[in-house]
């Protein structure tokens, strides 16, 4: 009796997201019903270029700074983490996921690359949806009035300054200095901005995850201002 | 605003011509856009692309007439479907005031794993009796007209029975879904595997065809191939073969738009308006050749 469509679906799917599938490796699945093993492979080469265009599309400079491990690194992540969904932003965390794991264990090469990668990953999710905002939170929001930090500002506490590698203009190379990076979307701007603030805009940033009563965070007589500020920046909004 | 469900067609006659919208290119395609009837829009690009793409795109809504096309759902797994999907689904082909929606009669995934590559059904009766019920709970959900797209594929499943127009028709004749003819599709794969391609258009229910999608690929040779295979990449020129067969199928069908779908070498705009012109010389000869006909059988009666 054949086996229902359902299961032999699967087992080509496994097939043409294998190692040996998309890189020729090995033997590879023995049970295909007879299909060219040649023919899936080309199928196999199409379905991963179109996924890694995804991903780099999201993160071309940390693929840039990859260099030479390229290479290794795609296949390590092809083998461990199979593609789930055709999203591109999804696939993009599933890779830095899978870097930044990597990353624990081996020393990332130049040092600066997970701090681009995290910049990177940030502008995307920052450009990926307006709509996603934790709604359910505000639902259940208690508090009538209050500050936060805008749901479309990241904040990245990084080990280098990598702005250069985001602003060619600044022609330097990234150096090794704690940098607290503020990744936003400006009003007005379509794309997403990275900055450097000072250490206490930073910390008070990410003490603002959620609503809060301004005087409970009553810091001197320049917070009115500093508030002000921020909230023209488009970096905290305030509810009356 | 006219709304621009009603008619695709230009002038309600000829097809309208226009390209499907890629991100990469939409400063030009704005600068271009009258140089196309219609644009195709991609739907989940509105479901899951970026701010700065979902605004582009819906702001294209009333400039130009839109269409709906779909990549995500993956009619053909053998597993439900994934109705909030087709929910959100419905709303994007509402706010785009497209005619209709087309998806691919393929699958790309199953359940925890995706390829994001079209891959074929085996043609039986017992496949199509699964897909015809998994159309009607398309329709069901996105009440707008329903189109299914043939597909090109390297492989076939070695227990299928019917020709591929068998099985289109079978399923859009039980479900009233109509067809969008990927013409690059059937020149590719009446290449691949050694059918005609006239037959196959001969083949198809009248009236099924309802958009047309033309493209052109590349030749990929290597070693482990029995023989050079023609690969639907979006990537270059139509060749000339197709704009044959897209005048063929003219001649015996009468699709609303015809759309040309570019996805690699996007920066080569000059190949896209050649195409689009090449295109339009092929309607333009398809209606003189029905005029002409037309005027011959009055002259007869």
């Amino acid at each position: 009796m054949a086996k229902p469509l359902l299961e032999r679906q699967v087992s080509l799917i496994e097939h043409m997201s294998s190692e040996a599938a998309i890189f020729g490796r090995g033997d590879g699945a023995a049970d295909l019903e007879g299909i060219d093993h040649a023919l899936l492979r080309v199928e196999a080469r199409f379905s991963y270029a179109k996924r890694m265009e995804k991903i780099i599309a999201v993160l071309p400079q940390t693929f840039a700074l990859l260099g030479s491990a390229e290479a290794p690194v795609v296949r390590a992540f092809v083998e461990g983490c199979p593609q789930t969904t055709i999203s591109r932003l999804e696939n993009a965390r599933q890779f830095y996921r899978f870097l930044s794991l990597r990353w624990k264990r081996e020393a990332p090469d130049p040092a600066y690359i997970c701090d681009v990668a995290a910049c990177e990953m940030a502008c995307a999710e920052l450009d990926a949806d307006d709509q996603e905002p934790d709604r359910a939170k505000d639902e259940v929001c208690t508090i009538r009035s209050g500050i936060r930090r805008c749901r479309s500002v990241i904040l990245r506490r990084c080990a280098y300054d990598v702005r250069p590698i985001f602003e060619p203009q600044l022609k330097a190379a990234p150096v090794k200095r704690e940098t607290p990076l503020v990744i936003a979307l400006p009003r007005g701007s379509d794309r997403p901005q990275i900055f450097e603030v000072i250490p206490a805009v930073f910390d008070l940033l990410a003490a603002l995850d959620d609503w809060t009563d301004p005087p409970a965070l009553f810091m001197g007589q320049d917070f009115a201002r500093l508030l002000a500020d921020l909230t023209a920046h488009g970096l905290i909004e305030v509810r009356p | 605003m006219a709304d621009d469900r009603v008619s695709m067609t230009t002038g309600g006659t000829m097809p309208a011509v226009g390209i499907g919208y890629r991100a990469a290119i939409n400063r030009w395609t704005r600068e271009n856009l009258h140089r196309f009837d219609a644009l195709e829009i991609t739907v989940d690009h509105c479901l899951a692309g970026s701010k700065t793409l979902r605004s582009a795109i819906f702001d294209l809504v009333g400039r130009i007439p839109l269409t709906a096309h779909g990549v995500g759902l993956s009619l053909g797994t053998d597993a439900p479907l994934d109705l909030a999907y087709l929910d959100r689904v419905a709303e994007v082909v509402e706010r785009l005031r497209a005619p209709a929606y087309s998806e691919h009669l393929a699958f790309t995934r199953v359940p925890g794993r995706e390829t994001a590559a079209l891959l074929p059904l085996p043609k039986t009766e017992e496949v199509a009796e699964s897909i015809i019920a998994k159309v009607r709970t398309v329709q069901s959900r996105v009440p707008f007209p329903f189109l299914l797209e043939n597909i090109t594929y390297v492989f076939e499943w070695p227990d299928s029975k019917m020709s591929d127009a068998e099985f289109l028709n079978l399923i859009c004749r039980e479900t009233g879904a109509g067809l969008l003819l990927d013409i690059e599709n059937v020149y590719l794969n009446a290449t691949n595997h050694g059918f005609d391609p006239h037959a196959f258009i001969d083949a198809l229910q009248p009236g099924l065809v309802k958009e047309v999608h033309m493209a052109g690929g590349v030749t990929i040779s290597n070693a482990s191939l029995a023989k050079p295979l023609l690969a639907d990449s979006h990537s270059h020129p139509v060749p000339d073969a197709a704009l044959d067969l897209l005048k063929y199928a003219l001649a015996r069908h009468t699709p609303s738009v015809i759309i040309l779908e570019r996805d690699d070498r996007l920066e080569a705009g000059n190949e896209i308006l050649d195409d689009i012109a090449r295109i339009r010389a092929c309607v333009g000869a398809a209606r003189s050749r029905k005029t002409h006909g037309e005027a011959l059988v009055g002259a007869a009666g």
